[in-house]
């Protein structure tokens, strides 16, 4: 058994100038990694890190300029329409041919995989129904709306059996509710088939929610890879909020004073600070005679980890 | 080649016809406008010069031209409706390869030559008494030659489009009208200004035509001229699906991604 159905070796892209006499533009420089089998691998980073031009380089729509990639122990160069059987995507930027049924281009789309005939209705009847769009099987895509549409993505995704899913911002244009449903779907996918999903989002409550694992790219190098709360916790301000009632503009002033950053919202102060010098603040505080009525201290979470990293 | 793969292609582009006008309009409307209007002026220029032939010639060279049109507009049109709906990353991220691709559009285009043919047909010889019968076997080469042009400049529009992109898609539509007066579709070769008979000597169709109407007029066929017409289509049609794999490789060179 293949433990990494997926191992990227030294992936690099690098696009020719648009102009003569232009620079070339590395995307995606010397990026190596494994996904597991059963993994959610979370690929995060700013607009721009790379995310886009590793999974078009995962799927073959994009040819690589260095490095290789691997797919079931199998070079993915030489042996791409064998390994594609296998995998599979969906994304919430493409579409679907607009003058065709929902039930005409998943049926497209399941021959393509050799998913046909009452397999094929079962399985749709499935997902459809899961989704909620089973209903709308018989209209053209154009008169979905964009949320119906990223659900038919996701059937269309996990239609054909696949042992690996790249799924590209999945719950972007989806309702709160439909997106946790994804979420449900993707990890009742994972656990029923051990399918290993490579996971992007800019929601980073739901990718803490789903992936096992985080892979941080910027400026196309991969920067950090860790379960999501270690990178959370790698973060080491949190953010304090007290309720001042009397001395908002001292406690403000005291915190300029230790070159920590601070803001107020109505009677409350915010003040960035090392959670191991929570206490000291305080101390400090409290002989500097100022009261505050209640204390609360937000964790660092991954959004932050995010927000610290996307920093230049 | 697997053929699940390419029955898939077909349902993609059979689908839309049952509710697609677009599509309707090219493989029938158009057609039929250009019949009628031919079959009348063709019929006109024949009682006018007193020569059946004429009429015949016209009306066939009409016929061998919309096997052209189809050929090519099955191969170019099906790539630019990938682009246009935003599908071609959907396409080409599945097993589909590229010669399943080609090889699908290539018998699509068969097939809808063959239904637009079978319409166009119906009325020559329905409307005009034309006896398209009269050209015999000689009908195989002359359809077989105009699909194989059809296909070949339907892969060198494509390729120009992967290359180059969507602003270049003017191609599918430009590229076989240009095609049109080299070819000598409807009148002798010896018409041309003589400095472009050396352009339509290199182009494969114009020997069909002279050919057509030279069995048209009751002469004899001459089979150097129908074999140059091979030669050339096959060394276009071999080029032709080398500049689509090279253009279709270059493309994936800056990611097909860049379409949506």
């Amino acid at each position: 058994m293949i433990d990494s159905p997926l191992v990227v070796h030294n992936l690099t892209k690098i696009f020719p100038p648009e102009k003569k006499g232009g620079r070339p533009f590395t995307a995606v420089d010397d990026i190596s990694f494994k996904l597991r089998e059963g993994q959610i691998l979370g690929l995060l980073g700013p607009n721009g890190a790379g995310k886009s031009t590793t999974i078009s380089m995962l799927l073959g729509t994009l040819s690589p300029t260095f490095g290789s990639i691997r797919y079931f122990d199998k070079d993915f160069a030489k042996h791409k329409s064998e390994s594609l059987q296998h995998v599979t995507f969906a994304s919430t930027y493409i579409k679907m041919p607009w003058r065709l049924t929902v039930w005409e281009n998943l049926k497209i789309y399941g021959t393509l995989y050799d998913v046909q005939g009452k397999v094929f209705d079962q399985r749709m009847e499935r997902f459809l129904n899961f989704f909620g769009v089973w209903q709308q099987r018989h209209k053209t895509m154009n008169l979905l709306s964009a949320g119906q549409v990223t659900r038919i993505m996701l059937a269309k995704a996990f239609l054909p059996y696949p042992k690996i899913v790249l799924l590209d911002e999945p719950t972007a244009s989806l309702d709160p509710d439909i997106a946790h449903q994804v979420r449900e779907f993707v990890k009742l996918q994972r656990q029923e088939y051990g399918v290993s999903i490579l996971y992007t989002s800019h929601n980073m409550e739901e990718v803490t929610d789903v992936c096992d694992e985080v892979m941080f790219l910027k400026h196309g190098q991969i920067v950090a890879v860790d379960k999501p709360l270690n990178l959370a916790r790698s973060v080491k301000t949190a953010r304090m909020r007290l309720l001042v009632k009397d001395g908002l503009k001292r406690t403000q002033k005291f915190a300029k004073a230790q070159a920590l950053p601070v803001s107020i919202e109505g009677r409350e102060v915010i003040i960035e600070i090392d959670e191991q010098a929570i206490a000291q603040f305080l101390e400090k505080l409290a002989a500097e005679k100022i009261s505050y009525s209640q204390i609360a201290v937000d964790k660092p979470t991954l959004e932050d980890y995010f927000l610290q990293m996307s920093k230049d | 080649m697997k053929l699940h793969r390419i029955k898939a292609l077909f349902l993609r582009h059979l689908y839309p016809l049952k509710r697609d006008f677009d599509l309707l309009s090219d493989m029938l409307y158009w057609p039929l406008v250009d019949t009628l209007l031919w079959g009348i002026t063709s019929q006109w220029l024949s009682e006018a010069s007193g020569q059946a032939s004429i009429a015949l010639a016209i009306l066939m060279a009409l016929l061998l031209w919309n096997i052209i049109w189809r050929a090519q507009s099955e191969v170019s049109r099906n790539l630019i409706d990938e682009i246009w709906n935003n599908n071609l990353v959907n396409i080409f991220s599945t097993p589909l390869m590229v010669r399943e691709w080609l090889f699908s559009v290539m018998s699509l285009s068969v097939l809808k030559t063959i239904f637009t043919l079978s319409v166009i047909t119906t009325v020559v010889v329905g409307m005009w008494s034309a006896n398209i019968l009269f050209f015999g076997w000689w009908l195989i080469p002359f359809i077989l030659a105009m699909v194989t042009t059809g296909w070949w400049v339907g892969f060198l529009s494509a390729g120009i489009i992967l290359r180059y992109g969507p602003k270049m898609q003017t191609v599918v539509w430009t590229l076989p009208g240009m095609l049109l007066p080299f070819s000598a579709v409807f009148f002798p070769l010896e018409r041309f200004p003589e400095a472009l008979q050396y352009v339509s000597r290199i182009v494969p169709t114009t020997y069909i035509f002279e050919t057509m109407r030279t069995i048209a007029a009751g002469g004899a066929v001459d089979w150097g001229t129908l074999s140059m017409s091979f030669v050339f289509n096959f060394l276009y049609l071999g080029l032709a699906l080398w500049y689509f794999v090279s253009s279709f490789r270059y493309s994936t060179k800056l990611g097909l991604g860049r379409f949506n």
